[in-house]
């Protein structure tokens, strides 16, 4: 009695090592996945940042000349002086381009905004049970993260359907939503289409992600979801994407599938279920 | 008037660029995308191009090595927020670029790369203009000497006849 308790429990403890090991597989594969979107986020962080500095610079012009006008009504001998100095400032143009110039400045700032707490929800590192969550905003984000690198690849459609919150751990279901869109956008040479789409069949939910990229040959279609098997050049995938979301799915009780005709697109399509199971299952 | 072209997909980098460059007193057209600079190029002659890297449609690179066959004198600028070795490579070996320039950029550093630009601009142009101006004299010259040599054929002596002061033809033995 006392020895199958001790191999049980040595089997317990080999079985919480493997799953840690997991653990730490999945999230340095996002941490990958994150710095191989990094100078694509950098490019979406650039340009706002860009434009928000030089108006700020042109705003410290607008101003030194402003004050100049304020600065002369005491000091101006006639009122004529100082309309020479409103007219010699571009007066009417400066009042109507701050307006412009804050108003964009503050869209700028807020698409930061937007990406860096992209970032933050998406590479929650924490949370690793499963949570009611929606998934339409963990799509929202995770489009966020990977606006670069798609939008120079595909329109992207999105046709979301009306979903339940559903029991997840949406960190990593945001990873596998990345990891198809981003396989999506590299499957397209030149310029395509992603659609995104959601809908609810009874007690599960359907993500499907379909590009109309160049397609997975058929002797590659049975190795996709193999660890390290990738047709990616190096240093632009690590093989593990696809087979992590894999894993994920799995452990959350779904499917993921695949169709794809070469020449014409793939269509990934995830099927989670809204419900867990309760934790000690009634198998 | 001196004529600069942007183009970069986002509007808002084109008006704060615009702002920046307005006391400058160039005349700058702004375009958002590739199609439209384009046909930009048909009608003006710029001075500068300045443009994006990354852009839907074609690359910055790309639309520079159209504008370097459509006006060759006018100078390139590439501004953009993705400053990876490879961008810059293309850039310079196939757009040959006068400047390399990323976002987000220095309001000093961008008004003096289009500042040299449009002096080497000028200096092409200007080049270009005495070397056409050297090309007509010579041809008047060339035609100048065919006829000298033409009179000279028909009647020999004719280009060398010596002449007084007041214009009358001198006579002499020794010949």
């Amino acid at each position: 009695m006392p020895q199958s308790n001790e191999a049980k429990s040595d089997q317990e403890l080999l079985n919480d090592r493997l799953e840690q090991a997991n653990r730490q597989l999945l999230q340095s594969e996002k941490l990958a996945a994150i710095g191989q979107l990094a100078a694509g986020v950098a490019h979406e962080i650039n340009n706002p940042v860009g434009y928000v500095y030089s108006n700020l610079q042109s705003l410290e012009n607008y101003l030194t000349d402003l004050f100049r006008l304020t600065d002369a009504v005491d000091s101006a001998e006639s009122l004529d002086n100082l309309k020479a100095i409103k007219q010699n400032i571009d007066y009417d143009f400066v009042r109507s381009d701050l307006k412009d110039l804050l108003a964009e400045s503050r869209e700028g700032i807020e698409r930061v905004k937007t990406i860096i707490s992209a970032m933050k929800d998406f590479s929650h590192i924490e949370e690793d049970e499963f949570k009611p969550a929606d998934l339409q905003r963990g799509i929202e984000t995770t489009l966020n993260v990977v606006n670069n690198e798609l939008k120079y690849k595909a329109d992207i459609v999105k046709e979301f359907g009306d979903l339940p919150e559903i029991e997840c751990i949406i960190s990593q279901v945001n990873q596998v939503v990345m990891n198809l869109l981003v396989n999506a956008a590299h499957a397209i040479d030149d310029f395509g289409t992603i659609s995104i789409r959601t809908r609810q069949e009874t007690d599960s939910v359907v993500i499907e992600v379909e590009d109309t990229g160049s397609g997975i040959s058929r002797e590659n279609i049975n190795r996709i979801f193999e660890p390290f098997y990738t047709t990616k050049p190096i240093g632009k995938g690590t093989g593990l994407g696809l087979s992590l979301s894999f894993n994920i799915i799995e452990k959350h009780g779904g499917q993921i599938e695949v169709e794809s005709t070469p020449g014409i697109g793939t269509c990934f399509r995830i099927t989670l279920p809204v419900r867990q199971p309760p934790p000690n299952g009634t198998e | 008037m001196i004529k600069i072209q942007l183009v970069d997909d986002e509007a808002n980098i084109l008006s704060a660029l615009r702002r920046l460059l307005k006391p400058q007193g160039w005349e700058v057209h702004t375009y958002n995308n590739v199609e439209a600079a384009l046909g930009g190029l048909l009608e003006h002659n710029y001075a500068v191009i300045v443009s994006d890297y990354q852009m839907p449609t074609a690359d910055g690179v790309t639309y520079l090595q159209f504008a370097k066959q459509r006006q060759p004198d006018a100078m390139r600028l590439v501004l953009s927020a993705h400053g990876d070795r490879n961008s810059m490579i293309k850039a310079i070996n196939q757009a040959e670029v006068y400047r390399f320039l990323s976002k987000p950029w220095d309001d000093y550093e961008v008004v003096t790369a289009i500042k040299s630009a449009i002096d080497v601009y000028q200096l092409k142009v200007e080049n270009q203009r005495l070397r056409n101006q050297v090309d007509t004299q010579k041809a008047m010259l060339r035609a100048r000497e065919q006829e000298l040599l033409r009179l000279e054929s028909e009647n020999p002596g004719i280009t060398r006849v010596q002449r007084d002061a007041d214009g009358s033809v001198l006579i002499s033995d020794n010949d």
